[in-house]
């Protein structure tokens, strides 16, 4: 891309009601298909009348897979609207980006809830056979998105070693069992095999589709990446990335969050053909303006330049954890700084910290816009 | 003798799942909550009864993290933000240390539901140690950390002899902190020694068993300091454990074998656990055999319930295998 600063999100967006409610063929209020018909205007999408009829059909296959496409297009016209350079679709025909690859992938079971954090509870499967690869679960998804824009389009890819990370692994456990008497190198081993079976039976498969069908660009979203910060454990994730992503003719990145960034910076170099770091700096950024002092939040980038990082950065500059809607100046300032600590504006990407799937479109929309102004600003400011 | 037990918080059964999710939506109020938490806290009991458990506890559903009850009940603390429960996909409320802490009423007596203890059978309580509570709160009070460890050890021994008071024969602390390093290539010794002064602390004039349970961490690290801490027995996570290096040491100490995998869904082959088991307890006890628990590795709750259930008869099973084999 051309023009300094080019902007995009990492992935998701919330599901509006009328996409959750209608996919599940349950009857929607009025102020439901009101939030429809009004998201629908203000993004100038066309042929409104034929989305409230669909919505008042009965549930079938083929209203579910229109809604699908309708709420992708609405996400797609936001992006656009906001003035993202690089965008997707919102992520809106996925259901979580964990249970939609492994319900799509054979080879895995759900074993129900545990939990993540006080009543807050996550569906967890198991690995119950070698993982095999049934049908595409990103390419239709793709193919869409890139009909309906003209803009440069990411695609967010779920990495094999968070699903691994978030999976029990019996198949290869058991498979190993009695082969190591030290339990520890048993389960490393087992873990090992299941990740390497997954890239080449499952993730490797999907990769090549989207890049057979005219991806450009795929994001790999890890973020289970530091969750186990030993060296082993590290090496291991950087060799996954990179059976991962060989030999495709393709852009990668990265995206990595709430994590321990001096982890991840010790290994970043290492990621062979990772184009892009995408990491989130403002949920631990201050909120006022100014360079230097000021961006508390953004120090860590030290450490990935000074391991010889030499690529671009995804640089999480909106925090999607808070309705706070940072102003143009903030964003700029945060770019401003993130420059002058590289030395080189061209490596540079203005994005979020993550998907904005927690927060409504109206304030997504809002911190979008502002994160568009504040590139542009911040270009203005470099002339 | 070989006894089995848990050691720590059991997971929430599907039907609480569904409750406590309804109770977030508001869609039930408080009192249905503490209904189903005393329902389900019944059917945990009932399930490490049938198990053959040497000791049992609540199955501490109630605890949204082991650190919470401190978290909130002691003065001094506020509730942080979310943070990585060790390297799991798990997170816990970081307890900030904002004044020194004190404890104004029990804290673990007060969330256990006692009146669901069977009363024919010993008891056990599982807290957090201070090694761990200290070195994963943020300390924005005290001015260096041992004061930090030896104030909350202080607590932990009223805490102890309130709960034997209340019947409770048996306590557990739990201290991954002191083995999980994983950025560290040895253990500080002297770390070692501050954990080993305020469990003295902690323990100190207490009328029960004590057990320190280091999980998600290589036991062998801190060995041999640790065979020297003033407890009872000694929990290691033998999933996480060098075999080999563990095998050079030579104990005196009971031990609680963690044999069961709480992070992994497939269920032991008791088979192979018996012969892991009967080799680790001949190489460990070369004089005599102390006492031995057979027990998952860290907290079952990392599993649903029905997984956990059929791993606690693992145990069970283990167990009473393990007592034929010696004793017979």
């Amino acid at each position: 891309m051309n023009k300094l600063f080019p902007t995009q999100e990492i992935g998701s967006l919330a599901k509006p009601k009328w996409r959750v409610k209608g996919y599940r063929g349950e009857s929607l209020s009025k102020a439901e298909i009101v939030e429809a018909v009004k998201w629908g205007r203000k993004l100038r999408i066309e042929n409104l009348d034929g989305l409230v009829k669909l919505l008042g059909e009965r549930d079938s296959p083929s209203r579910r897979k229109a809604i699908l496409e309708w709420s992708a297009k609405y996400a797609i016209r936001l992006f656009e609207k906001a003035g993202l350079d690089i965008i997707f679709d919102g992520e809106q025909w996925r259901s979580e980006m964990y249970e939609h690859v492994v319900r799509k992938t054979a080879g895995f079971k759900f074993l129900g809830y545990v939990k993540s954090f006080d009543y807050r509870y996550f569906n967890k499967a198991a690995c119950i056979d070698k993982p095999k690869y049934v049908k595409p679960f990103y390419l239709d998804e793709f193919l869409f998105t890139r009909e309906n824009t003209e803009k440069e389009v990411k695609v967010p890819f779920t990495g094999p070693y968070t699903l691994v990370d978030w999976t029990f692994n019996e198949y290869y456990e058991k498979r190993l069992s009695g082969e190591f008497r030290d339990f520890r190198m048993r389960k490393f081993e087992a873990k090992r095999e299941f990740l390497f079976d997954l890239i080449k039976g499952v993730i490797r498969p999907e990769i090549s589709k989207l890049v057979d069908s005219g991806a450009k660009w795929i994001q790999i979203d890890e973020p289970a990446a530091t969750t186990n910060p030993t060296d082993e454990e590290m090496e291991l994730f950087v060799e996954s990335f990179n059976e991962t992503v060989k030999g495709f003719h393709c852009t990668f990145s990265l995206h990595n969050c709430y994590s321990n960034y001096e982890v991840l910076a010790k290994y970043a170099c290492e990621l062979r053909n990772c184009s892009q770091l995408a990491l989130e700096f403002a949920n631990r950024d201050s909120r006022q303006t100014g360079i230097g002092n000021a961006r508390t939040g953004y120090k860590e980038i030290k450490l990935f330049e000074d391991y010889g990082f030499h690529g671009n950065y995804g640089l999480g500059v909106i925090d999607v954890h808070t309705d706070f809607v940072e102003p143009p100046e903030l964003v700029r300032d945060r770019i401003l700084h993130a420059a002058k600590m590289i030395d080189d504006p061209s490596r540079i990407h203005v994005s979020t910290d993550c998907g904005l799937r927690t927060r409504t479109w109206e304030i997504s929309f809002q911190k979008l816009t502002n994160m568009v102004l504040g590139a542009e600003l911040t270009r203005k400011a470099l002339e | 003798m070989i006894g089995c037990y848990l050691t720590g918080m059991l997971p929430r059964p599907k039907e609480l799942i569904e409750i406590t999710r309804a109770y977030e939506r508001r869609k039930v109020d408080k009192n249905e909550l503490e209904k189903s938490f005393r329902k389900a806290t019944e059917k945990v009991i009932e399930a490490q009864m049938v198990a053959g458990f040497s000791y049992v506890t609540d199955g501490m559903l109630k605890w949204q993290d082991l650190l919470r009850p401190f978290t909130e009940g002691l003065s001094g603390i506020e509730l942080g933000s979310l943070a990585r429960w060790f390297n799991n996909n798990t997170f816990y409320r970081k307890p900030i240390i904002v004044n020194a802490i004190e404890r104004r009423k029990n804290i673990v007596k007060d969330i256990t539901y006692l009146e669901q203890m069977p009363k024919s059978f010993p008891w056990k309580a599982i807290l957090p140690a201070p090694y761990t509570f200290v070195s994963i709160s943020e300390n924005r009070c005290y001015k260096n950390e041992t004061e930090f460890m030896f104030d909350y050890a202080q607590i932990i021994n009223e805490e102890i002899k309130s709960l034997a008071e209340a019947g409770f024969s048996y306590v557990q602390l739990s201290d991954p902190a002191l083995v999980y390093e994983p950025l560290a290539s040895s253990v500080k010794r002297d770390k070692l020694a501050l954990a080993n002064d305020a469990l003295t602390i902690a323990v100190k004039g207490t009328p029960v068993k004590t057990c320190l349970q280091a999980f998600f961490g290589d036991f062998s690290r801190i060995l041999p300091e640790a065979l020297d801490f003033p407890v009872d027995h000694l929990g290691i996570d033998l999933y996480e454990t060098n075999f080999e290096k563990l095998k050079e040491y030579s104990f005196e100490k009971g031990v609680a074998l963690g044999l069961v995998d709480s992070r992994s869904s497939l269920v032991e082959n008791q088979d192979e656990l018996v012969t892991v088991a009967k080799e680790l307890i001949d190489s460990i006890y070369r004089s005599k055999m102390s006492e031995v628990f057979i027990c998952p590795n860290c907290d079952l709750e990392f599993l649903p319930w029905e997984r956990a259930e059929e791993k606690m008869k693992v145990i069970g099973g283990v167990s009473k295998r393990l007592r034929e084999e010696f004793y017979e």
